[in-house]
């Protein structure tokens, strides 16, 4: 489903990513563990189409098509899922009103009539209720005001509501209580599906627990320099990043 | 040194004389005081931004003749229509309510009309507003309401003013509102145009509150590109009442409202939301100024300022809290939007402190759309159009919600929606 080859990527004139390679089959979930600053963040944005990022080298192909090619709107559309590290608040614009223009725009895409604001009322109660998220949040404004675990439910139930073909969750169980933990893994564990593909980003092992994902990479210095399956995590939780090969100081900040 | 331009003495030709002898006679020797009148210069502090757009031709100075009917924004309910600054009566529906009267400046009687000629310009400070004054030797009819103490209209009335611009000339509206104790009132004024002459809309606009009155007020400025319009709006407010403005703009070759506030009587109330949008070459300019006389009154005031393309906005927000104005609470803010880098918003709060004990908080800023938002937003397949019109939309949103009549509301947002169209392509 997405293949990407030799990816390098830079900010500000800095080489971030410096040759990720990665191949992600249509119903696998992936899991990129990695020391803070190693480009986990950079990637994911780099796959959503964030113009802030170079693209310097390298390809990137979502189900054969060429997904550098494509503007951020039409990635989504494609089927391009990223779920923020850190979601934006935008305040004056109803969290609704964004959900609906969001969903309409898919819709509109692939040939569906748009809905209406009872139909999708009605849809957004439910799925509202899937990540345990008062439907009172629905009418604030966009993110605004949400303590961290309501900023990432409201991540996943976009992710509900847009049914993505990837979907990239880029540290979304941090700051989660182990309640909301268990809500936002029910959340992801229903988006598993044979024709999707899930790529999440986690400091954490207790996350594989509730998502065991089919392959574990770890991401440093912008390369991926081990892969395996989960219990890599495991060994990363027990063993640090130290015996990989991975500089002191990158290794304390992972911690 | 070049000597300082003069109003040109084509302005001060006679205009009709539809109007009762005081009238006539303060029109006549407010005229006389204009011989010389200097024209604002870049130099003036008031005017610097915009004298350059004030093009005061002499093809400006002859009055408009009273135009014949296009469409009125509101069909139903209470409303008096200018038509190049002359009351159209027959286009009028002016509400039956006890102790309100509605009159035309030319129906009045003598005695009526000389203590209404006591009275205008009263409620502004002429030095600050020297198209108003240009108002007053111009003025061909007026309106003249008057509400008796608890008189309540409970609905809107409408003002709509529209000019016919077939030949270019000027109109020169007027309305006085004399609001008794505890009365209430919501004034619409709506400033349309036709015709594609160059022309001068310069209104003035009075209120009296006296006691325990509300009053609301709400303007929309949306005349076509050949119209410049200079407006004037005074208020003078005593104690314990309120006034609510709500101004929509959309912009112009030139486009000024000056508003001043005077809160007299302690515990007087003002709330003031502005909303202004520019395109192309436009130019806005508003100057607002709130003067608390008295103690303990509070005055809120929200601004926003949208400018794209190469278009130029401008707002100057003076508070001046008078010595014997303790326990004022004053609150100023404008934010503003930039939607190109060829657009430029100057803005300008002036807060003059002469009592001790207030509270007086004020904040300006001017931004861009934010990137971050619009890649949020377009990250989930909303087009980069439609993103644009949410945050524009997020950065006006609550001004234009808390109009408090529908029928403008959904006028200002339809005027949004073609200014959307207008500055945001599609994809
Ligand atoms: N806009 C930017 N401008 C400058 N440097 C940036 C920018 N964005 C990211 N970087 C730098 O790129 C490097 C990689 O950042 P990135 O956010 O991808 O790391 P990460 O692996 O997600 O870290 P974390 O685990 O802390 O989330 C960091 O050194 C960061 O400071
Ligand atoms: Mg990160």
């Amino acid at each position: 489903m997405l293949s990407i080859k030799n990816l390098h990527a830079s900010v500000e004139g800095k080489e971030i990513l410096k040759g990720i390679n990665l191949e992600i089959k249509a119903g696998e979930v992936h899991a990129i563990m990695g020391p803070n600053g190693s480009g986990k963040s950079t990637l994911s944005q780099v796959l959503a189409g964030n113009e802030a990022f170079e693209v310097t080298e390298g390809e990137v192909t979502l189900n054969g098509e060429n997904l550098l090619d494509l503007e951020t709107e039409e990635r989504a559309r494609e089927g391009i899922f990223l779920a923020f590290q850190y979601p934006v608040e935008i305040p004056g614009v109803s969290n609704l009103q964004f959900l609906r223009t969001a969903v309409n725009a898919m819709r509109t895409h692939r040939g569906e009539p748009e809905m209406n604001a009872a139909e999708f009322m009605k849809l957004a109660k439910e799925v509202s209720k899937q990540v345990d998220l008062d439907p009172a949040f629905l009418k604030r404004g966009v993110n605004e005001g949400f303590s961290g675990g309501e900023k990432k439910r409201n991540e996943i139930m976009q992710a509900l509501l847009l049914q993505p073909k990837l979907a990239i969750l880029d540290e979304t169980d941090s700051g989660l209580d182990i309640d909301a933990l268990k809500v936002v893994s029910d959340g992801v564990n229903a988006l598993r599906a044979k024709d999707r593909a899930i790529l999440m980003v986690t400091h954490y092992q207790r996350l594989l627990n509730h998502i065991v994902p089919d392959y574990v990479h770890v991401l440093a210095g912008g390369r991926i320099i081990k892969s395996g399956g989960r219990e890599l995590a495991l060994e990363l939780e027990e063993r640090g990043y130290g015996w990989l090969g991975i500089k002191e100081d990158e290794a304390a900040a992972a911690n | 040194m070049k000597p300082a331009p003069t109003l040109s003495s084509a302005f001060l030709q006679p205009s009709g004389n539809a109007l009762p002898g005081p009238l006539l006679s303060l029109r006549e020797q407010r005229g006389t005081a204009l011989v010389d009148m200097p024209l604002p210069t870049r130099k003036t502090e008031n005017w610097k931004y915009s004298s350059k757009h004030l093009k005061l031709s002499d093809k400006l100075a002859t009055n408009l003749p009273a135009g014949s009917a296009t469409t009125s924004a509101a069909e139903d309910g209470y409303r008096v229509v200018f038509r190049n600054g002359v009351i159209d009566p027959q286009a009028s529906r002016l509400p039956q309510v006890d102790g309100l009267t509605v009159q035309r400046f030319a129906d009045l009687s003598d005695d009526e009309a000389s203590a209404l000629a006591g009275r205008l310009d009263n409620t502004l400070d002429t030095n600050a507003t020297q198209m108003a004054r240009l108002n007053t030797a111009r003025f061909e009819d007026g309106l003249l309401i008057t509400l008796k103490p608890d008189a309540v209209l409970s609905e809107p009335l409408f003002v709509i003013h529209e000019v016919t611009a077939t030949a270019s000339g000027s109109a020169f509206p007027r309305i006085y509102v004399d609001a008794g104790r505890h009365s209430q009132l919501t004034l619409v004024e709506e400033y349309v145009s036709s015709g594609d002459q160059p022309v001068m809309v310069d209104t003035v606009t009075e209120f009296m509150v006296a006691d325990g009155a509300q009053i609301t007020s709400i303007r929309l400025t949306a005349e076509d590109q050949n119209v410049q319009h200079i407006g004037a709006t005074g208020v003078r407010q005593q104690r314990s009442s309120r006034f609510e403005s709500h101004c929509v703009g959309f912009g112009g070759p030139l486009r000024r409202h000056d508003l001043q506030l005077r809160l007299e009587g302690e515990g007087a109330e003002c709330k003031l939301n502005g909303v202004v949008v520019t395109q192309d070459k436009q130019h806005y300019d508003n100057h607002t100024c709130i003067d608390h006389v008295a103690a303990n009154c509070n005055s809120e005031e929200t601004y926003r300022n949208i400018a794209a393309a190469e278009s130029h906005a401008v707002f100057n927000g003076r508070i001046h809290i008078h010595q014997d104005a303790q326990k004022s609470n004053a609150d100023m803010n404008n934010k503003n939007l930039l939607l190109s880098t060829g657009a430029e918003i100057d803005t300008k709060p002036e807060l003059e402190i002469y009592a001790d004990d207030v509270k007086c908080a004020h904040g300006a800023t001017i931004g861009q759309l934010d990137e971050t938002s619009l890649f949020y937003l377009v990250s989930r397949g909303i087009s980069r159009r439609e993103a644009n019109v949410l945050l524009t939309m997020a950065f006006i949103n609550e001004l234009v919600t808390q109009i408090p009549v529908e029928q403008v509301r959904d006028s200002a947002n339809e005027r949004l929606n073609r200014f959307f169209d207008d500055t945001f392509e599609e994809a």
